[in-house]
């Protein structure tokens, strides 16, 4: 009951929204020619959605590539670099470092070196996801219980035994995390590349409307990426509830 | 100590190897160190952009304004909806939806609306710089104890003074949190802004440099915009260990 009433309140102030914005347009206090009146937007999204769409998917492609680098990549690191502490004491601090800095800055010189097309926007979106998954799943190692290792170690169990039964599963939660976060990183990553020097993908059709002056174009297609976005992340966030009941 | 000296020999060993591969691949695509230095000292002596200065200082500008902003605009509706449950509960989900959107995807929209000048770095920098602020605001609320306000109350506690001598300090350590990852995004917001498309600041100087393949003042800008980020950051943390020091 609750829920469905906080669901009502969000739909109504959002109707209310539009509503308002269609008006204010309509009484011309908004000029269409920046902000198109929702009317508008909708029509345009029946014009560029196909388009919009197909971009989306080839948009998705490379972040999904990316984001399986930076995965393999982070989770490696983060358990290599996390189990090893002189060499956590090394590096930790490059690390942070290295996801502190805007990675914009990086970003001409990927182009220069990979030129554009596919494999820019795949790099760029890898170091972009990397950083925040290897920094989770190494914080994840760190706070593994010392306890159950010195057990399972004083019951015989090798390294391999120690790593699958004891630390894999004390880790899974940060690597889930991580895996949240890095979908975001990644897909923001890519969106820039197209945006900065893209020929194809979602980010060059945004830039390329905007340059254009199709406000009402570039309005729909931002909140269809907005929304498709949303459901991804609200995607792995069912799947994480799911695995969470699994692992009890 | 050692760590210090490991953590030393490894950057020597990075930067070697840096310099060594940039001689032998190509000089102009790899830009050794080497060749970084002097583009460095041609930019501070003013000789690569006489005008430099200004770009700096514009950049900090809008970082100030829209940093500025996003915490007014922040503190302001994350109190509003912090302290009015039923308003929480219905516009947080909202919000927490729109910061799953890689961000990016508003940029265009915000050059359409500002044109290439200073106000849409500004209102991207505010965009990324707001929604950590607003958020955090939110889960301090949460976090205060409500025995502690049950207990104050019953003694006569007024409404402000329940603010002021409970809720604040209680939720200071997440506040300021997040007031520190609203700045570093705001950087990061205003700098990619200028990558993407302006008509002064570093990150349009960035942009020049690496478009006329001047790729030694390119990496030298790097630098410096880093030597920016790392001093703002710096400042931040410095105020946030006196706060710490106060709430405690």
């Amino acid at each position: 009951m609750e829920r469905l009433k906080i669901g009502g309140a969000q739909a109504l102030s959002l109707a209310v929204l539009l509503a308002a914005w269609e008006g204010a347009v309509r009484a011309g206090l908004a000029d269409p020619l920046f902000v198109p009146a929702p009317s508008a937007v909708a029509a345009a999204l029946l014009g560029i959605g196909p388009e919009a769409l197909r971009l989306f998917w080839e948009t998705l492609a490379k972040t999904l590539l990316a984001y399986g680098l930076a995965i393999g990549l982070g989770v490696g690191c983060g358990l290599v670099i996390g189990s090893l502490r002189h060499l956590y004491d090394v590096v930790n601090p490059y690390l942070v470092a290295g996801y502190a800095i805007p990675k914009i800055l990086l970003l001409p010189w990927i182009v220069l070196i990979f030129g554009i097309g596919v494999t820019p926007a795949v790099v760029y979106a890898t170091l972009h996801g990397f950083f925040p998954i290897a920094l989770l799943v190494i914080g994840g190692v760190r706070d593994v219980d010392r306890t159950p290792i010195l057990v399972a170690r004083s019951m015989g169990a090798t390294t391999w035994q120690v790593y699958r039964k004891v630390i894999l599963p004390a880790v899974l939660p940060s690597v889930l995390a991580g895996m949240r976060l890095g979908i975001i990183f990644c897909l923001l990553g890519v969106l820039l590349v197209e945006m900065f020097a893209g020929v194809r993908g979602m980010g060059h059709l945004l830039g390329g409307l905007a340059n254009a002056f199709q406000a009402a174009e570039l309005f729909a297609a931002t909140a269809l990426v907005s929304a498709l976005s949303i459901g991804i992340v609200v995607g792995l966030e069912a799947l994480n509830r799911r695995l969470g009941r699994w692992r009890g | 100590m050692r760590v210090l000296a490991w953590r030393a020999g490894l950057l020597a060993l990075l930067l070697l190897g840096w310099e060594v591969g940039a001689r032998q691949l190509n000089p102009l695509l790899y830009v050794p160190p080497s060749a970084v230095l002097p583009a460095l000292g041609r930019i501070l002596g003013l000789e690569a952009w006489p005008e430099f200065p200004e770009h700096l200082a514009l950049t900090v500008r809008e970082i100030l304004l829209a940093y500025l902003l996003a915490v007014s605009t922040g503190l302001g509706l994350g109190f509003l909806l912090g302290l009015r449950a039923r308003l929480g509960a219905v516009y947080e989900p909202i919000l927490a939806a729109l910061y799953a959107v890689p961000s990016v995807v508003w940029y265009p929209s915000l050059m359409l609306f500002f044109g290439l000048g200073p106000s849409s770095k500004v209102a991207f920098g505010f965009l990324l710089g707001f929604f950590p602020v607003v958020l955090a605001v939110l889960a301090g609320i949460r976090q205060v104890d409500r025995h502690l306000l049950t207990v104050a109350a019953s003694m006569g506690a007024r409404p402000r003074e329940l603010f002021v001598k409970v809720v604040l300090p209680a939720m200071s350590a997440t506040l300021i949190s997040g007031l520190r990852a609203g700045l570093a995004l705001t950087v990061v917001g205003v700098i990619v802004g200028e990558v993407l498309g302006a008509k002064a600041g570093l990150g349009y100087l960035i942009n020049y440099a690496y478009g006329l393949l001047r790729t030694p003042e390119y990496v030298a800008l790097v630098v410096i915009t880093l030597a920016l980020v790392m001093a703002i950051d710096g400042l931040a943390a410095a105020v946030e260990a006196r706060s710490r020091r106060w709430s405690a």
